[in-house]
């Protein structure tokens, strides 16, 4: 026995009948564990985490909800008016604001051409990269996460720079669409890469083009269906993206939806925290559909190929989730 | 006329030369199949007729038309490949439509044709199937019929039984052939299983490092190799160090032994003997022959393995005999070992490959 190595006692104990005594579990079988009852403790411990991160995130929401939609003063909110004057009106009253409806606009406008533009430049990039560099793929993704490692307000400072010489451009609304693409490259990236992993694309595009598509046929035809799951989530996280960025937006003076909320909560309070409320409920629906649309689609894919990684759009989302601050 | 014809074909990766000068003729309506070692430059070769590489020199002709230089999409090969490779999004019936709608052709027609091909393999009531609804087999079936629905001037075979298993490999191997004899479409398969190889080509072309080493009908590649490699990879060989005796014989261990292979090399070389395990005789022991002894016998059904272990040489070389003629040795049983050394290859004896124990 003194030849078993005492650092690995997880390893089945090979004992050959004939020199030792009988082996004292099954070889290849489920090595004999170092008892530790399944305590109490052991499961307490997790669901605590739990409930308390749920309350720190919850209750401040639950303050705001209270805030926004309880037409009482806020120096007496309090235990003896929790059941006064509740009213919706604190999330509709943006609704009538004259300038949501032309911010709001823009902000979809500038998401749609976000969401074109990524495709149009990404999808064919990350192909052509699992195509040909496939050795680059590490390099790739570490500079596609720099937007979110360097600060909005890095960029920000670049722009003020470029300002002088690039007014022509900068003057228009779209000109915000190009740093939008670099801001969601982050996740974009992500999305799109990991959809092209869950298939065998090398396959795919020779079996295409040897049946006579050209490339444009095979993206069409052969590639995007098969990265239905990963578009929608690029799409959805650079919306999300759009949809959430101040910074840049405010210093190009911009009236997009996030500047607006700004504006909007200084003016008017209680209708400004309800609208964040909203929005916060919306991006929540948003990202339970999102999730349950590529859960659904990835575990189609993953009887396909079995090479699917489930977590990766969720992982992203929820990242995408906490950089969506609400101003 | 559709034959494929490689001429002085060379292809390099970076400074790893994966083709030296391939030169082969795929005749029309003829099945070749390419064995060879993993990198022996049998893939790239395939990949040249598909259009998905491109040769550094040389030229490639499809029934005589220059198509060195044109893009895969341009070309008319059907192509299955190893790992499965159906369009997860489309049914079996549009897989198999795909490469007709890409080439305009009108939709009765289409439809005929995508009838007609699943007949072919056997997949008719499967047309609305998903790959991910079939197994292993039905998928390259419809691969199959995908590829030949195009009405492809060559079949292009890429390891398209690699990743089934055993039973289902050697009924879609027969299947096949069936249908490429039927077709008559001229087939350049790949593969690095011999028995594969030589169970379903007309030729074998041999490959290793970048070259055709020989390229011959099946029986002429087992029987007749032109080169120690070849004699090793098809098959299994027994290495035995000899002596060259004369112009048609060897000595090993002292026992001269006919072998016409001897003819090629002058009296007295020393030299690598290749031997294959079916021609070696088991006798009494004490009968002329070396003697040995019995390591193992392996029964194989028909056949038995048997292991000896060669008093002289203190080498272990297998012997694959009739069952019924070897039934009666069991391990540690003294015997003789005899040759017929017909067939036996030679290879210069400074050759750094000394195989103990024969491959099975």
């Amino acid at each position: 026995m003194a030849d078993i190595n005492p650092l690995v006692p997880d390893l089945p104990l090979r004992i050959d009948p004939e020199i030792g005594g009988p082996p004292t579990a099954p070889i290849g079988g489920i090595p004999p564990r170092a008892g530790r009852p399944a305590s109490r403790v052991g499961r307490i411990g997790p669901v605590a985490v739990l409930v308390l991160s749920g309350l720190f995130f919850l209750l401040p929401l639950l303050a705001l909800a209270r805030f926004a939609l309880q037409n009482v003063p806020t120096i007496r909110l309090g235990r003896s008016t929790l059941f006064d004057k509740w009213s919706l009106k604190g999330l509709t009253r943006v609704f009538s604001d004259p300038h949501f409806g032309p911010t709001l606009t823009l902000s979809l406008k500038l998401a749609l051409g976000t969401v074109a533009l990524t495709l149009a430049l990404l999808l064919p990039t990350a192909i052509w990269v699992h195509m040909r560099l496939p050795r680059m793929r590490a390099v790739i993704e570490f500079i596609t996460v720099m937007p979110y490692v360097i600060p909005a307000i890095a960029l920000v400072a670049g722009i003020v720079v470029i300002k002088p010489h690039a007014r022509w451009f900068l003057n228009s609304d779209y000109s915000l669409i190009p740093f939008y693409v670099i801001l969601a490259l982050p996740f974009t990236y992500r999305s799109i890469d990991a959809g092209l992993r869950s298939i065998d694309l090398k396959t795919l595009v020779d079996a295409s083009r040897s049946l006579g598509a050209g490339w444009g046929t095979t993206l069409r035809r052969a590639l995007v269906p098969n990265l239905r799951t990963a578009i929608i989530s690029s799409a959805f996280l650079t919306t999300a993206v759009v949809l959430g960025e101040f910074t840049i937006a405010s210093t190009l003076l911009k009236n997009t939806l996030p500047t607006f909320q700004r504006t909007f909560v200084s003016v008017n309070a209680q209708a400004g925290y309800g609208f964040n409320l909203l929005a916060l409920v919306a991006t929540t629906v948003l990202f339970a559909m999102l999730t349950l649309v590529t859960r659904k689609r990835g575990s189609k894919a993953s009887r396909r190929t079995d090479k699917q990684d489930p977590f990766q759009n969720d992982a992203v989302a929820f990242a995408a989730l906490s950089h969506h601050q609400a101003p | 006329m559709s034959g494929l014809l490689y001429i002085s074909v060379r292809k390099t990766f970076g400074t790893n030369v994966a083709l030296q000068s391939l030169d082969l003729d795929v005749r029309d309506g003829e099945l070749i199949s390419l064995l060879g070692p993993s990198g022996c430059g049998k893939t790239t070769a395939l990949r040249i007729a598909a259009g998905f590489e491109f040769a550094d020199s040389g030229a490639v002709t499809v029934g005589g038309a220059d198509i060195t230089r044109k893009p895969a999409h341009k070309r008319n090969m059907g192509m299955v490949f190893q790992s499965y490779s159906l369009f997860p999004n489309l049914t079996v019936g549009q897989n198999v439509d795909f490469g007709l709608r890409t080439r305009k052709i009108n939709a009765n027609e289409r439809k005929k044709r995508v009838g007609d091909m699943l007949d072919l393999v056997q997949l008719n009531g499967m047309a609305n199937r998903y790959a991910h609804q079939l197994s292993g087999g039905q998928q390259q079936r419809v691969a199959l019929a995908r590829a030949l629905a195009i009405r492809p001037e060559v079949l292009l075979l890429d390891e398209p039984l690699s990743a089934l298993d055993a039973k289902v490999r050697l009924a879609l191997r027969d299947e096949i052939r069936k249908i490429q004899t039927e077709l008559g479409t001229t087939t350049l398969l790949v593969t690095h299983d011999q028995e594969e190889a030589l169970g379903i080509a007309d030729r074998v072309g041999v490959m290793s490092a970048g070259r055709l080493e020989q390229i011959a009908a099946p029986s002429e590649i087992y029987s007749n190799p032109s080169s120690a490699f070849v004699a090793r990879f098809v098959g299994s060989m027994n290495e035995l160090p000899a002596t060259i005796r004369g112009r048609d014989a060897v000595e090993v261990a002292g026992l001269r032994i006919a072998s016409p292979t001897a003819a090629k090399w002058t009296d007295g070389d020393k030299v690598l003997w290749l031997i294959r395990p079916e021609d070696l005789r088991i006798v009494a022991d004490g009968e002329p022959g070396l003697a040995a002894t019995v390591v193992a016998t392996t029964f194989q059904g028909a056949s038995t393995v048997v292991s000896l272990r060669l008093d002289v040489l203190d080498l272990l070389v297998s012997a694959d005999l009739s069952s019924s003629v070897v039934a009666h040795l069991a391990p540690g049983q003294r015997v003789s070992v005899q040759f017929d050394g017909t067939r036996a290859v030679c290879e210069a004896a400074s050759a750094p490959t000394m195989v103990e124990e024969p491959a099975a």
